[in-house]
């Protein structure tokens, strides 16, 4: 979305006319669910967490600077949301069903049905690997790898000082590096 | 001796986040260690894999527009019911009030009205008190 479109839709939503919000959402809802599903590892709590993201965002958005840009404020509070949402007993990450959901790349399936087993496999076990590793290490990968959000996007949206990013990231991959290793993936 | 490439840099130059200078200098470190080639690879790995692992969003069916929606609406629709009958409870009050209507039937109509609210009233506050108190409130479906 254009940005000086998302600022008039905001504008008009802090002016109180939730009509304009529909495009926001829309926009924003497959990112926002492929970050929330590899967070919370199953779609349902990932549509309500979702859900319930959109709505606190619409809910704050007169604390919202204009000047800003939209995108890393609403990933923060579904960040927030699904975190909060693992703390509490109502979910924990789980990796459910995951598989059919899984895109079927073409040229999987151009290089036969052997090719697409193998990758289906080896996208099970870093599922698996995501569910090992804590849930710090899987929000920064899923922002990087899956969103491929940059260093400064990724900071404003785990709320830590840039500088600590490559850190963090470092430690991620080693941790999940060491899950595959312990589900006998093995690295080059 | 400190690794001239530190595990910051590493990351940086895996993602694309280090200026040309110092990439040039990693690729000048890289070409000389072995270990640094073979921890780079890894990473390369696991990055590619990360990018097989997309999946469709919109394969998961229905938007969450419409809940959305409906909760964000639902308060300016309470608010705009809550103010209506304010102002019409209050105007039906004041014509009842300054009718002429006898004294005694003021008197049982404002009884039965204002028991009927002190009834709602308790209907509505056992209820709130049983739903803070109910175990299972939190769970969905």
């Amino acid at each position: 979305m254009q940005p000086d479109l998302e600022r008039e839709l905001i504008r008009k939503c802090k002016a109180g006319d939730a009509r304009f919000y529909e495009p926001l959402v829309r926009a924003y809802e497959p990112a926002g669910l492929r970050l929330a599903v590899a967070m919370m590892g199953n779609d349902q709590d990932a549509q309500d967490a979702l859900q319930e993201a959109f709505i606190k965002t619409y809910d704050t958005l007169h604390r919202y600077d204009l000047r800003r840009p939209f995108g890393p404020w609403f990933f923060q509070i579904l960040r927030n949301q699904c975190r909060d949402m693992l703390r509490s007993r109502k979910a924990k990450f789980k990796v459910e069903a995951l598989d059919e959901r899984l895109e079927q790349r073409p040229a999987d399936v151009e290089r036969g049905p052997e090719r697409s087993r193998q990758r289906n496999a080896a996208r099970e076990m870093l599922w698996q690997g995501l569910e090992l590793i804590g849930t710090e290490h899987r929000e920064i990968l899923v922002l990087k790898e899956l969103e491929g959000f940059r260093y400064t996007e990724i900071a404003q949206i785990l709320e830590i000082p840039e500088g600590t990013v490559a850190s963090r990231l470092y430690h991620a991959r080693h941790a999940l590096r060491d899950a595959l290793l312990g589900l006998n993936v093995e690295y080059p | 001796m400190a690794p001239r490439v530190s595990s910051d840099d590493l990351m940086r130059y895996l993602d694309g986040e280090m200026p040309p200078e110092e990439r040039a200098r990693v690729d000048t470190e890289l070409s000389t260690s072995t270990e640094l080639q073979r921890e780079l690879a890894i990473f390369r790995a696991l990055k590619a894999d990360f990018r097989e692992l997309s999946f469709n969003a919109a394969e998961y069916g229905e938007s969450v527009w419409d809940r959305v929606n409906e909760r964000v609406t639902r308060p300016i629709g309470w608010i705009l019911v809550a103010a209506g009958a304010t102002v019409w409870t209050s105007y039906g009050t004041y014509i009842f009030a300054t009718s002429s209507t006898n004294p005694w039937e003021k008197l049982a109509t404002g009884a039965i009205a204002i028991g009927i609210l002190m009834l709602l009233a308790s209907v509505i506050w056992e209820r709130y008190r049983e739903l803070q108190n109910d175990p299972y409130r939190d769970v969905h479906r």
